[in-house]
């Protein structure tokens, strides 16, 4: 996987895993839109999660990662668009999100 | 037929509908007896042509005995006898004849197009006639749909089969067609102005990121909130811009904000919360240092009273509005608690915060790193020159806008001589007589400079900012503000003799020296900046690698290909303002990046750079 020409060995999904281990998987692309996973996925950072693809958190739980991980795709699919309406979020979830948001960097 | 109970009146077919002069008392008083001049004048015609056809042919008439069977009388009249209709339908018959027979009706078939058809000429005829008996604005009528009575407008409507309909009826249909169409008019409408508003806010449009959606949702449901728990101050800053933005401080939200133990409060908007309420900060939050309010009119003496009464160190204190504490709070606030104060933002004080207090601050508050007077109008020359005494001084912000007494030069050159050499923030506002001593002052003294502003002055000249920018000891800037630097003159407003005000001169000079680390940059105004300067400051082979944003408004040389220009030699750049720059039109701006301010009303056009295909707005 990391041997030869380090992108093409590098799978186009990555795996986030919360606290209570659920695990999501994530097209990289879209997971990258945060730069805190953007770091840790960098291969030049010699991570353990650039290595194995494989990001877990010990501070965000599996709600409220699913809800980040749909975030994710939907930044992905209006990357390049205008009017995109915004998603949403049920209130709930907001404190605990934010946190996330704001510890993640998106 | 007759004898039945009377059909229900066909109301007449409404075609194009003419614009009619204002009716007499008369045509009034008769319409609200339901008496039609228009009416008993067709009646007349109709009787007149047919006495004059009965001349002509009077064989004819009496062989046809009215061959329509039509049931389509224009007009059933009340206490009609069946004699009396039969002679009216004649009368009808012989009217539509001649209608047939007229220029008019002629004309009119070859416009729509002629049909040797019988009967659709017989019909055509019919509605003209009908046409003609059509109920004018005043006169009653019934509905064409529900059949009720009502009074005839120039707004009343034509029904789907011709007839008018009453102002329910006609409601209800509007509803039904109109709805549709109309909504998504607006609704397009409103969605482009949010763009444009976003624009000018400086949000790009596109997905917002995760946490500006998290905060405007915690925004909208605050209501819900019983507490932050432990965000970060950052963001719990963010939080309270929104909900000041919103309106939304008030008394019970302001709690949320209230957190003990904490080191800061930030009120954006304090105009909903009382005295008691920032009474209450004290009380909750003692070991608060950095305090900032905005329209803080309610903190007045007695909320002063109270923080003097307590052991609240502030380190900081920032003061929008509070036009209620007199100069004796003052004093005795910088005396008691200025030992600590580090920086001392006093805004929009009206009568209050004077030149004693300034003279006081040296001895009271030697610590003093940061202070900013803005819309003062008690302070004068003599309290700006006490400035000069606070040698720790890195931040200095003055606004004085005293009403008939404007501040002269010397002071400001004094402080500048004094305390210029520590300063890292310069900005001076509403100094429309302070002349070029002031530029050589800080030429001669700031060598820490990274903030400068010279805002609204009508004496400067272009020399003096060249000489200003021309091999000053001063690293480059990152914020440079020097708008509204330009000369007046209302009988001339075109002549520029002296060249006062920052021209092509000053401008080169100034990105010479600051170019490299410039980052936000505004010259809004400075009007004789020459289109040669911009071209050649803003040239292929120059790159501006860190500036941000560029407010060029009112630069009237300013235009497409400087507008182009500026695009390619700054990198970074997020936002450019043109607003009044009339050379703007037509620029196609890279993507990631926004023009504010164009002469149109459609907004600007974005195309596709680096990392992403073309697209317009």
């Amino acid at each position: 996987m990391a041997s030869s020409s380090q992108n093409q060995g590098l799978s186009k999904y990555v795996t986030l895993i919360s606290l209570d281990g659920f695990e999501f998987v994530v097209l990289r692309e879209a997971a990258c839109i945060s730069k805190a996973i953007a770091k840790m996925l960098n291969t030049q950072s010699n991570f353990m999660e650039a290595k194995d693809g494989r990001c877990v958190f010990g501070e965000i739980n599996g709600i409220v990662l699913e809800k980040v991980a749909e975030y994710f795709y939907y930044n992905y699919k209006n990357r390049n668009k205008e009017d995109v309406p915004d998603m949403e979020i049920p209130p709930e979830l907001c404190l605990e999100l934010l946190m996330a948001a704001d510890y993640l960097d998106t | 037929m007759s004898n039945g109970p009377p059909p229900p009146p066909n109301p007449p077919q409404r075609g194009a509908r003419a614009i009619r002069g204002p009716q007499s008392a008369l045509t009034d008083f008769l319409a609200s007896h339901n008496i039609s001049a228009n009416q008993i004048r067709q009646d007349a015609n109709a009787r007149r042509a047919a006495a004059l056809a009965s001349q002509q042919n009077g064989e004819d008439e009496s062989n046809a005995p009215s061959p329509v069977a039509d049931p389509e009388p224009a007009k059933p009249r009340r206490k009609e006898t069946k004699a009396q209709e039969a002679k009216r339908k004649k009368e009808e018959e012989k009217a539509i004849a001649k209608i047939k027979a007229s220029k008019q009706f002629q004309k009119r078939r070859r416009q729509y197009g002629s049909d040797d058809d019988v009967t659709d000429e017989d019909e055509a005829a019919r509605t003209l006639f009908q046409e003609s008996m059509a109920s004018l604005p005043g006169q009653m009528e019934n509905c064409e749909i529900c059949e009720k009575r009502f009074s005839v407008t120039a707004y009343s409507r034509a029904g789907p089969d011709g007839g008018l309909l009453c102002p329910k009826c006609s409601k209800e249909l509007d509803k039904e067609e109109g709805a549709a169409k109309k909504k998504r008019k607006t609704q397009q409408g409103r969605a482009r102005r949010q763009l444009q508003s976003n624009l000018l806010d400086g949000i790009y449009p596109g997905a917002k990121d995760l946490t500006t959606l998290c905060i405007e949702t915690l925004a909208k449901n605050v209501d819900m909130a019983d507490s932050f728990g432990d965000l970060p101050a950052p963001l719990i800053d963010k939080l309270s811009g929104i909900l000041c933005k919103r309106r939304l401080m008030d008394s019970t939200i302001l709690d949320l904000f209230l957190r003990p133990g904490a080191d800061s409060v930030t009120v954006y908007d304090g105009s909903k919360l009382s005295s008691d309420d920032y009474i209450r900060i004290f009380q909750i939050v003692p070991t608060i240092k950095h305090l900032r309010l905005r329209n803080a009119v309610q903190f007045k003496n007695k909320v002063m009273d109270h923080l003097l009464g307590t052991t609240v160190e502030l380190e900081s204190l920032s003061l929008l509005g509070a036009n209620l504490i007199d100069d004796e709070r003052w004093d005795q606030f910088l005396t008691e608690k200025g030992s600590h104060l580090r920086e001392l933002k006093v805004y929009w004080t009206d009568g209050h915060f004077g030149n004693e207090q300034l003279e006081l601050l040296p001895k009271t508050c030697p610590d003093l790193r940061r202070l900013k007077v803005v819309h003062n109008q008690k302070v004068t020359d003599e309290g700006i020159a006490h400035i000069a005494d606070l040698a720790n001084l890195k931040y200095l912000t003055l606004e004085i806008t005293t009403p008939r007494v404007n501040t002269t030069p010397k002071p400001y050159v004094q402080v500048i001589n004094s305390i210029g050499a520590g300063l890292r923030t310069l900005s001076l506002t509403d100094i429309p007589y302070v002349d070029d001593s002031v530029l050589g002052a800080i030429h001669d003294s700031c060598k820490d400079l990274s903030k400068l502003r010279l805002v609204d002055n009508e004496t400067f000249t272009d020399e003096g900012f060249a000489n200003l920018f021309t091999e000053w000891r001063n690293p480059p800037l990152t914020f440079l503000d020097l708008h509204k630097c330009r000369h007046i003159d209302a009988a001339e407003p075109r002549e520029n003799p002296d060249s006062i005000g920052l021209g092509s001169l000053g401008f080169q000079a100034l990105m010479a020296h600051s170019g490299e680390s410039l980052k936000h940059l505004n010259v809004h105004s400075c009007r004789h900046i020459s289109l040669e300067a911009f071209e050649s400051v803003f040239a292929a082979d120059k790159t501006y690698p860190e500036l941000l944003t560029i407010d060029l408004s009112f630069c009237q040389q300013v235009n497409d290909f400087v507008a182009g220009s500026i695009f390619r030699s700054c990198p970074k750049l997020k936002t450019l303002k043109v607003f009044g720059n009339f050379g703007v039109r037509d620029v196609r701006v890279p993507k990631g990046k926004i023009l504010i301010g164009v002469p149109n009303a459609l907004g600007m056009q974005i195309e596709g750079t680096e990392d992403g295909e073309g697209r317009t707005i």
